[in-house]
């Protein structure tokens, strides 16, 4: 049994399932006590209803974009672990881009034919510990911030409404991720066979190439046309054709 | 002095939210370790250290950031279950706010706290739902999935993504986003060693675009 298939296998299954199971009973109980809550304090019923049935078709379209996130990430990782992460607390752009980080500090690629075991149970516990620190700031922090934020009145965003450097500090760092891997791709083409000959690997530029320009795609339908629907497919369905131009380029 | 029951329902939520989330972190950095033990090799605690400096810092500070900008929206209920529940910006947020306007609440209310948490947990709920459904179907497709036709695409899962996120965020400012890409482009033509080393080259880039991104701001204040 190779390791990607024994990431698929029952024992995954029953880990990763237990761990999901126990977060949907969280959101039951908190769930059955909000409502408990709100009729105590004389809400409206027909008005949580309303919240709870639009939230529900809200979700349900990010929700299968979720799942094309689990199918790019399945023939890596196997089904169950991405099932578990991007069911309970992961996103698939952090998600992919820490399972990378994980798999080049062990000299991997992040590819089904080159997983081991270590490789993935080192890449598993990066993709938990990356990604658990608004949990815990919010278990430390939360009960005082909310407190005092209650007693100083509403918190504004800025005070002449206008955004601060938070909002261009956050944008800037992912600016300066994607360079960081997009010119690795150029670098790879260009030199990666020779000091300038370019003669490397052209397969990671299509893919990113074909990705972008799908996603160029979804945000003009969004935009333009009004399909906001389509926001929730957009990563995932962009992944997807770059993904499919990948397997098309190796025929 | 006696206690409002919408007090009492606060301060349990609190209790109840900081033992379900330190429960929640004990599962998922034990899983790792669990399914190691059952492959028979644990995770490389060195690598992964490594890994965190390249990338977790990145996302330590997003994570900062997310707490103190949606802790407020969401209030305490909504808070606790969207960071276990993950999926914050691409979904519960835009969920949970949605529902808030279709009840009008206003942020910091108790109607809010109770509109936000319903949100969220009917929102986790569905998507547990739909993915273990979805998963269910995927199952039987695992030897296709696996197949070595699709191979390729599946070694090319990370430069989907960046083409994605390249086009998402390059067109947010594109002057900032040339001098990072020139000059990453530059060293890893240079060095093509450093594409073994391409997480760690996230901090000289990310670097060099908040330093960018600093001028810029100011330069605004001063015109503003």
């Amino acid at each position: 049994m190779t390791v990607l298939e024994r990431l698929s296998s029952g024992t995954m299954y029953a880990i990763c399932g237990v761990i999901v199971a126990f977060v949907a009973l969280v959101s039951l109980l908190f769930m059955a006590r909000a409502w408990r809550a709100g009729k105590a304090i004389g809400m409206d019923p027909a008005k949580m209803r309303r919240a709870v049935t639009a939230s529900a078709t809200f979700t349900l379209l990010p929700s299968v974009g979720i799942l094309l996130g689990v199918i790019a990430l399945s023939g890596s990782l196997g089904i169950p672990w991405p099932w578990l992460r991007l069911s309970v607390i992961g996103a698939l752009h952090y998600e992919t881009q820490v399972a990378s980080a994980a798999a080049e500090q062990l000299g991997l690629e992040l590819s089904g034919s080159a997983m081991t075991a270590q490789g993935f149970s080192t890449i598993a516990l990066l993709m938990s510990v990356c990604i658990m620190w608004g949990m815990i700031f919010m278990t430390i922090f939360g009960r005082r911030y909310l407190a005092r934020l209650s007693r100083g009145g509403e918190r504004k965003a800025d005070s002449a409404g206008k955004p601060g450097f938070g909002d261009l500090a956050m944008t800037a760092m992912f600016i300066g991720m994607v360079s960081a891997y997009i010119g690795s791709y150029l670098g790879a083409f260009i030199s990666g066979e020779g000091l300038l000959t370019f003669r490397g690997s052209w397969t990671p530029l299509l893919v990113a190439a074909v990705s972008a320009l799908a996603m160029a795609g979804f945000t003009a339908l969004s935009e333009r046309r009004g399909l906001k629907w389509l926001d929730s497919f957009a990563i995932a369905g962009s992944m997807l054709l770059g993904m499919i131009a990948a397997v098309l380029a190796g025929q | 002095m006696k206690k409002t029951p919408y007090e009492d329902y606060l301060r349990s939520t609190h209790r109840l939210g900081r033992a379900v989330s330190i429960l929640t972190l004990v599962m998922l950095v034990g899983a790792p370790f669990v399914i190691g033990g059952w492959l028979g090799a644990m995770p490389d605690l060195a690598a992964a250290l490594r890994g965190f400096v390249s990338v977790g810092l990145v996302w330590t500070v997003s994570s900062v950031v997310e707490f103190l900008v949606y802790t407020p929206m969401l209030g305490a209920g909504g808070s606790y279950l969207a960071f276990i529940t993950g999926n914050l910006i691409n979904m519960k947020i835009p969920c949970a706010m949605n529902a808030r306007d279709m009840v009008d609440a206003k942020t910091g209310t108790a109607e809010n706290e109770i509109i936000s948490t319903l949100s969220i947990a009917t929102s986790s709920l569905v998507t547990i739902l739909v993915l273990a459904v979805g998963v269910a179907l995927l199952t039987p497709l695992r030897p296709l999935l696996q197949s070595p036709a699709l191979q390729p695409a599946f070694d090319c899962v990370v430069p989907a993504l960046f083409g994605a996120m390249a086009y998402k965020y390059f067109r947010k400012d594109v002057r900032l986003a040339l001098i990072p890409l020139a000059v990453m482009t530059l060293l890893f033509t240079l060095v093509p060693s450093l594409t073994s080393s391409t997480s760690f080259m996230i901090i000289p880039s990310g670097a060099i675009a908040i330093g960018l991104a600093w001028l810029k701001f100011r330069r605004g204040q001063k015109e503003g």
